[in-house]
Formats: C-alpha cells, sequence, structure tokens
C-alpha cells in the first residue's frame, strides 16, 4: 500500500478540522493564484466534503444501512466567454495544479464554439464569510441503532394492520462542508445539513394496492426536529388511510371541479410549474435538448398573467430551514429574497452570474448550485413558496365553502411537457368535497391543467397559521444529471373549475 | 485510470484489516469527458476521474455499509471501522444471504480503443458540425457530447473477484425553430460504431419533415412508436416488473408468470453476447451475466428478483441489464398502409405511473408527431397526453419495424400500435 497516498489523509483531516481549515483556504487561494498568473478571466475552487447516512427498511429487513463520505474538488474557469470545469479528489499541489490546467484547457476548447463574444458574467463583489445551517443535535451523531428502532417502531406499527402488506421507511441525513475561494477574492466556508424521513404503507384488497405516504420532505433541521414528530399515531394514521384508500371509490369520467390543495401537494405543482419555468438557463434554452425548455420567456417579464391576483410567489433563499438556503451560492453570490411572481404578474427569474446577462440583468439572484464536488453549478430552483393569503381563512373554512370539488393532500403521479405548460397531477389521497363536506375518500384522481389556466384559478389561500414548507431532494437536472435540493411552501389553497377525473 | 493491480491491492488491504463474517467490496472509476452546448453554442464543458468504494460487511446477519472516495491506509481502516461499527449497532436481517463465491465469469466487449483515445478536441469537433448544420437551417441546436470509461472491481470475504471495463460515447441534439423542433440521440460503446454525418442526416430528416405543428383531436387511435419512444417506455416496464412485488400484490403481474400478458409479437431479451450491445461480465450481487428470456411471445418467462427472494422461490435471481426487443423488419411506409390513419410519435416524454396495480402510466409525445393518412404523411401535429397499460398496448400491435441498435443498451423496432390512448392535447 506503500503507493496510496498517506498525505490524502492528512488533507482531509485538515478540511475537518476548523483550526485547520484556514491552512486548506490557503491552499485554495495558491490555486487562485496560480490560475490568475495564467491569464484567466475567473476562477473558482471548491472542495466540498459531502456526508450522507441512508437507512432503508422494507417491511422488518434492513435493505440498506450505509455511511457515504466523499471529498473531492472541482475548479471552474472562465476564459474568452466560456467555462471550463474540471474536478479531481487528490489534494496533492500537483494534482490540483493539474486539474487547473485541465479546466483552463477544457475552457479553452469551449470557447471555440460560441456566440458572438461568447458568455459574461454579472458584476460581483468579493465576500469573505462562514454560513452553517442552525440546527442543535446533530443528526450523525446519534447511533444508528437508534435511528432503526425507530424506524422498526413505525414499520411494526404499519404491518400491525392486516392489510398492509409493504411497509418502507428510508431515511436520509445529509452534510456537505465547503471551502470556496475565486479570483475575485471571496472566501466562503459553508456547511449545510439537511434530514429526510418518509415512509409508505401499502395496502391490499378485494384485487387493489394503494398506499400512503407520511413524508415532510427533507428540512434543514437537526435530529431534535425527528424529536416533535409523533410517530406512532403518523403510523397509525397513515395506515389507516392506506386502508380507506384501497377501499375507496374511484371518481368516473373527468369534468371540472374545484380543487382544494394541501401546501405538501401544492409544492410539487408548485415545483414543476412555477419553480423550473422560471429558471433562466431554461428560459434561454439551455436545458433544450432534456429537461426542456420554458414558456415563461422574458418578453413576458412585468405583464405576464401567470396567477390570479391572489398569487404571490416569492423566492427565498434566506428562508429559515431551507435547503437552499446555503448563505452562498456556488458562484459566491449571496442567498437573497424576491419575487418570482408578484400580485399574479410574471416578476423576475431565478439567475446565475452566467445567465443573468442574457437578459441584461445587472446581477444574479443566487441560484447557480451543483450537488457533489464533481458537478458544475447549474442554474436551480430557490427556496420557492406561494404567500398566505392576507385574509384569515382555514382549510375548514375552504371546505365548506365549496359545493363540488376535491381535496388532494400529499404527492403521487406528476407528468409535465418539455415546455412546462400542460401538466397532469395526481396526489397522495383524495376527499370528494359535495355542498361543503367532505363526503367520501376517494382513489386514482388525475387532475389536468395547464399554465398559465392553473394559477389564475386559484380564488383562496389560507392565511399563514396554515404555511407549511416542504423539502424536495431529488429534483432531477441537468447533463449529467444532478439531484438537487430546495424548500416549497403554501398554505392550503382553492383551485376553481379544473379537469378532474378517475385515471384512464 | 485507476490500474486494476491498485484496487487489488485496496480489496487485499480490506481483507487483511476486515474482522467482520462477511463483506462485499465494490470499487468503481470512471473518466468522463462531458461538453454541453445550447442556442448554437458550448455552455458547460467538464472533465474529471470519480474512483468510488463501497464496503459491505456483516456479522452473523447484521450488516453495514460504507461508501468513500479516499484510499490510503488510514481511511481505509477508517472505513472499515465504520462499517463494523454499523452493522454491530445494526438489527438482525431475516433476509441475508451471504456474499459470493469465485464464479467463473463470461468474457463480454464493451471497450474500444477508438472511444478510449477519443480526445475532447475531436468531440468539440463534432460538436462544431452541428452546430453549422443548425446555422445552415437558421434553427438553434442544443445538446450533450459525453465520453465515460468505467472499470469495476468486485470482491467477497468468499471467494468472489471480478474485473469490468466498459467505454460508452453518448451523443444527443435537438433542433428547434420556431414550432418545430425534434431530437435524435446514440450512445456506442466503440466510437467506429458512431458516424456524426447519419446522426445529422437523421435530425435534418426529422427536422424537415416537421411543420409548424397544428392541433388534432384527442382520442384512441393507430401510432407509429419509433425506437426512442419505446425504449423510453421499456424502461419503465423494467423497473416495475419485479417477481416479489408481483406475488405481494402491488403489480399486475400478481400470478401471472407464465402466463400470456403481453402481445403474441412482444419478444423481451437480456443477452450477454449480442454485437454492439453492452453487457457486463457479472451483476452486482456477483453472480455471473447470463441471457435471459422476459417476455417470449407475450408469455412472461422471467420478472426481476434478487438472491433472497430467488432462493426462495428456489429460481435463478435475475435482473435487467440490456433490452433486446424482436422486429419483423415491416418499414414505416408500409406501416403507414396498415391502417387508415394514425400519428407517428418520436419519444415519449415525462413517463410516470397513474395506477400501480393496474401498470397504468402516463406521459407526453416529444420531438415531432406527424399524423398520417391513406399511407401518406399529412401534417404535423401538436403533441399529446396519453395514459395508457404498456402490456395491453403490446397485444394491440399491429406490426414491427427493423430491430435497431437504439443505445449501447438497447435493440428495438419501431411499433404500429392500435388504439393508443391519447387523453388530451398539449397547446404546442
Amino acid at each position: 500500500m506503500d503507493d496510496l497516498l498517506d498525505t490524502q489523509h492528512q488533507k482531509i483531516k485538515e478540511i475537518n478540522s476548523s483550526k485547520l481549515r484556514s491552512k486548506t483556504m490557503k491552499l485554495l487561494l495558491q490555486i487562485i493564484d496560480i490560475a490568475k498568473e495564467m491569464g484567466v478571466d475567473y476562477a473558482d475552487i471548491r472542495i466540498q466534503k459531502t456526508k450522507i447516512e441512508t437507512i432503508y427498511l422494507r417491511n422488518l429487513s434492513l435493505k440498506n444501512t450505509s455511511l457515504k463520505e466523499i471529498y473531492g474538488y472541482g475548479i471552474r474557469v472562465f476564459k474568452n466567454g466560456a467555462w471550463g470545469f474540471s474536478h479531481n479528489n487528490e489534494f496533492t499541489e500537483d494534482a490540483m495544479q493539474k486539474t487547473l490546467k485541465n479546466a483552463i484547457k477544457i475552457a479553452e476548447q469551449s470557447a471555440r464554439i460560441q456566440n458572438g463574444n461568447g458568455l459574461k458574467l454579472s458584476y460581483e463583489r468579493s465576500y469573505m464569510d462562514t454560513f452553517r445551517t442552525s440546527f442543535k443535535i446533530d443528526p450523525f451523531e446519534i447511533p444508528i441503532s437508534e435511528k432503526v428502532d425507530l424506524m422498526m417502531e413505525v414499520n411494526k406499527t404499519l404491518l400491525n394492520y392486516d392489510k398492509i402488506k409493504q411497509a418502507q421507511f428510508f431515511f436520509e441525513c445529509r452534510k456537505d462542508e465547503k471551502l470556496f475561494a475565486s479570483t475575485i477574492g471571496t472566501m466562503l466556508d459553508i456547511t449545510t445539513l439537511y434530514i429526510e424521513p418518509t415512509f409508505t404503507a401499502t395496502a391490499i384488497d378485494k384485487g387493489d394496492s394503494q398506499s400512503r405516504t407520511f413524508s415532510l420532505g427533507g428540512h434543514a433541521k437537526g435530529w431534535e426536529w425527528m424529536q416533535k414528530i409523533n410517530w406512532n399515531n403518523e403510523a397509525v394514521r397513515i395506515a389507516e388511510e392506506a386502508i380507506m384508500k384501497v377501499q375507496a371509490d374511484t371518481l368516473g369520467a373527468e369534468t371540472r371541479r374545484d380543487l382544494i390543495l394541501d401546501p405538501d401537494h401544492m409544492s410539487l405543482t408548485m415545483h414543476e410549474s412555477v419553480g423550473h419555468p422560471t429558471e433562466l438557463d431554461r428560459v434561454m434554452g439551455w436545458e433544450a435538448d432534456f429537461a426542456g425548455i420554458s414558456f415563461a420567456t422574458p418578453e413576458k417579464l412585468g405583464n405576464f398573467q401567470y396567477g390570479s391576483k391572489i398569487v404571490n410567489f416569492i423566492a427565498d433563499n434566506t428562508l429559515t430551514d431551507g435547503l437552499a438556503s446555503s448563505g452562498y451560492d456556488d458562484d459566491g453570490v449571496p442567498v437573497q429574497k424576491w419575487h418570482i411572481i408578484k400580485d399574479g404578474i410574471l416578476n423576475e427569474y431565478g439567475s446565475t452570474r452566467d445567465t443573468a446577462p442574457l437578459i441584461d440583468l445587472n446581477a444574479s439572484r443566487g441560484c447557480n448550485r451543483a450537488t457533489n464536488y464533481y458537478d458544475v453549478p447549474i442554474n436551480r430552483i430557490p427556496n420557492l413558496y406561494l404567500q398566505p393569503g392576507r385574509v384569515k381563512l382555514s382549510p375548514q373554512d375552504l371546505i365548506a365553502d365549496t359545493k363540488d370539488g376535491i381535496y388532494i393532500e400529499g404527492r403521487g403521479s406528476f407528468s409535465i411537457d418539455q415546455h412546462r405548460v400542460n401538466f397532469q397531477f395526481g396526489g397522495d389521497m383524495f376527499w370528494e368535497i359535495k355542498n361543503g363536506k367532505k363526503v367520501r375518500p376517494l382513489k386514482k384522481v388525475l387532475y389536468k391543467s395547464s399554465n398559465p389556466e392553473f394559477w389564475n384559478s386559484v380564488d383562496a389561500i389560507c392565511d399563514d397559521r396554515f404555511f407549511q414548507t416542504f423539502g424536495i431532494t431529488n429534483c432531477g437536472k441537468g447533463q449529467p444529471g444532478q439531484r438537487g435540493r430546495m424548500t416549497h411552501g403554501g398554505a392550503t389553497a382553492r383551485c376553481r373549475k379544473i379537469r378532474v377525473g378517475g385515471s384512464q | 485510470m485507476m490500474m486494476n493491480e491498485k484496487m487489488q491491492k485496496i480489496g487485499k488491504f480490506i481483507r487483511e484489516n476486515c474482522a467482520a463474517d462477511d463483506f462485499t467490496l465494490h470499487i468503481n472509476n470512471s473518466q468522463t469527458s462531458a461538453t454541453r452546448f445550447a442556442q448554437n453554442a458550448i455552455t458547460h464543458n467538464m472533465g474529471g476521474e470519480n474512483t468510488n468504494l463501497y464496503l459491505e460487511v456483516t456479522f452473523g446477519t447484521k450488516t453495514g455499509a460504507v461508501s468513500g472516495n479516499i484510499f490510503d491506509e488510514k481511511s481505509l481502516q477508517q472505513l472499515i471501522k465504520t462499517a463494523e461499527s454499523i452493522a454491530s449497532l445494526n438489527q438482525p436481517d431475516p433476509e441475508f444471504v451471504a456474499s459470493e463465491g469465485a464464479h467463473k465469469l463470461p468474457e463480454t466487449t464493451k471497450t474500444s480503443h477508438e472511444t478510449i483515445s477519443l480526445s475532447s478536441e475531436k468531440m468539440v469537433d463534432n460538436i462544431a458540425k452541428c452546430v453549422e448544420n443548425a446555422k445552415h437551417k437558421d434553427a438553434n441546436i442544443s445538446g450533450i457530447s459525453e465520453k465515460e470509461i468505467s472499470k469495476n472491481y468486485m470482491l467477497t470475504k468468499n471467494g468472489f473477484e471480478g474485473f469490468d471495463e466498459e467505454a460508452v460515447f453518448s451523443h444527443s441534439m435537438t433542433m428547434k425553430k420556431d414550432g418545430k423542433e425534434t431530437k435524435v440521440s446514440k450512445s456506442v460503446n466503440d466510437f467506429n460504431n458512431f458516424s456524426m454525418e447519419n446522426q445529422l442526416n437523421q435530425l435534418n430528416l426529422q427536422f424537415d419533415s416537421l411543420d409548424n405543428p397544428v392541433s388534432m383531436e384527442k382520442g384512441r387511435m393507430p401510432v407509429i412508436l419509433r425506437p426512442a419512444a419505446v425504449l423510453n417506455w421499456l424502461h419503465y416496464l423494467a423497473w416495475g416488473f419485479n417477481l416479489r412485488s408481483a406475488d405481494d400484490g402491488l403489480t399486475p403481474f400478481t400470478g401471472k408468470l407464465g402466463k400470456q400478458v403481453f402481445g403474441e409479437k412482444f419478444n423481451l431479451y437480456s443477452r450477454q453476447n449480442q454485437a454492439k450491445i453492452s453487457a457486463p461480465s457479472f451483476f452486482s450481487n456477483g453472480l455471473p451475466v447470463r441471457d435471459i428470456d422476459w417476455i417470449k411471445n407475450g408469455v412472461i418467462q422471467t420478472m426481476s428478483s434478487n438472491r433472497f427472494y430467488a432462493n426462495k422461490k428456489g429460481i435463478l435471481p435475475a435482473q435487467f441489464y440490456n433490452f433486446i426487443v424482436d422486429g419483423e423488419n415491416i418499414s414505416e411506409k408500409e406501416m403507414m398502409k396498415k391502417v387508415k390513419r394514425g400519428v407517428i410519435v418520436n419519444s415519449l416524454w415525462y413517463i410516470r405511473s397513474t395506477d400501480q396495480k393496474v401498470g397504468e402510466q402516463t406521459g407526453l409525445t416529444r420531438d415531432g408527431v406527424l399524423y398520417f393518412e391513406d399511407g401518406e404523411i399529412v401534417k404535423s401535429v401538436k403533441n399529446f397526453r396519453w395514459n395508457e397499460i404498456l402490456h395491453d398496448a403490446t397485444k394491440r400491435i399491429i406490426a414491427l419495424g427493423e430491430s435497431v441498435h437504439q443505445s449501447y443498451y438497447a435493440k428495438i423496432p419501431t411499433m404500429l400500435i392500435d388504439d393508443f390512448n391519447f387523453v388530451d392535447v398539449t397547446t404546442f
């Protein structure tokens, strides 16, 4: 093993130790100085240590109990209007310099094919700062056995019901520690963390199978958040609702009805129909080959009625506990809060330093994020939420005010076209509403709508007492694909006269 | 690239230092170059090498796993210690199966000198041709050109040791002008089997056949699904085609093993030695790869299963590793004459399950839809949403085209399917 680098271990220890972080930062700055000497227009280096704990329990069998730790760095170079990115996990000076040179070579290749003078980067000042996700109890300090015991208890509770034939519990927590330095003088030390428990009960009865899921999404919180959840009550509720669902009626033919959507459900709807269409890279055609483009084109800014007048979508990467609340993005741009949709009108996009100039914006909104050290940062959806209504209104009030509708809880089937206009959504639990009352549970409900019909049909949003957030940790985007994360939120809302019916 | 000897040295270290009753070690090394382009310019361009180690250890039936990418002795010792600590704190797994012992592994070829030596300069040269082609048509082109060389090593306490190598070149591009938008993509193990000229010809053919699309009524009608569309769909079949899920009553295939569930024309296989189609030497569980018949003349022959469930059922474990679907060599022109009217679909998009038990899925069409009548293409039409049940749809196959190399892991024909369920029309 003498050829395995012993120095690697030392370097990692340096990243792990706060005392030695400044020493590692010096190493980053050396690379940045060399980049400057080599004539780049801009360069940054991001060392990232990622730690992920995953536990997957299927019925009472542990299918996966693992801890992943990866370390490495990515160097981005901007030269002659084009990007080059190279990554490595060897921390010797020689390896780091080689990685830099490779990034420069790649940028020079990129510059061969560009429009006009190539890309531009929006102005940004330099920062020296530290950011830490706020938490009391580090979930990685909790023994695996304690987590497995909790999960086992939940699955046992679910499987106590005869009709529950499958119980699945998935737990993940992730911590990212980054050191970032750039040629404009920015030096950042960022640690983010999230935790995500999800369990599903699948009931089988009368030739059908239906599932019900407990999911609050990912939350940038510590183990103390897990301790506040009444797991037994939630397991009983989920099991009973799964059985209720498998025995429920289907809706029948598609007609127009009112929809009342809970915040969990809306987190997915807004992600797909507001979040993605307002990523500026997608708007400018950068994702045209895979994820697609956007109908929300720049000439619509300030005049397009995206939603009704009570619809306000706030992008907020300063949101407490938000998964995109990281202090700074991977361009070194500080987190911000702004309106994506204001009083129903398309107001602005989520942007990055290289996309903002494409529509003559003066500055980036700080949405460039990479998932792992070996990923290039891409234009991501920020934390995004539907602002609660200003009038006092509860979900019960909304139901009481609805003659013919469907109340949808949780996330289910979702599918949207590559321009982000036409979509079809399911859900996790459905209730028929007749004359102001929930009259029966339903299953296999699907609704179809489109932009801007859907958000313009919103006529009521509950007030901030009912505001909830849900973190998305599996937002797939990019080529090669990356799994990004951000938080969505809202209070229960009503959409009028949407096409809804049973599947098929 | 990490050398085989270095992987074996890490393996030896694990073997000598791991105190667990059983262990399985995987090391994956990959070297990638990826160039993204959009709006006729390169937007992202990246390259680098990754090596990841995954170690699963077991005491009795208590298992713990770690993964990492630092391989000096102290880091490896720490990984072993952590995995052993997780396993010792864990609960016994009633479904634990001991690691595989030594196996004789089949030879499969998935690398080529041409792919390995392909330079990033040449990849950019290729993109330049795509951009020139798009500019000639006053259109915009976007896509990705990517090369990945990967190596897998697996070692178990019970004596399994295996290496697997693969090189893949893939190129995908979408050309767009106003309402006209279409895509071609191709991936190969051997760059000798890739022709940019052919890809551009196909792209231009598809692009030129499109016009600004007009709206059409939704409803059931015959569809010609081109190979890219069929492959899009088959991925979702593989995902839900599991024996245990079927036996548990979760899928439409409960009690259907050995029974006619798909159409008679539908045959699906995985093959270890199919020309130009990739296959691993061994599965991730250490078993040697073998030929698998999944569906023959519409009858389910095999469903995927892990080692625990396969042992319980007294069958061999099975995993999808490539998709080979039989064709009939009927041309698209002949297909159009077999029905009065219908649509031709280039690809399917955003497929999701809407009813797991029934096997119903939803999705959209993408990359160009053509309406035909009386054997002739009449016009471009706007995209559709569809809700369909794949196994039911295969019963409505009227004709199959030639089975073609759609990807390095798939050989797929065009399919003419009757009464495809288009439930909505999109706005573009």
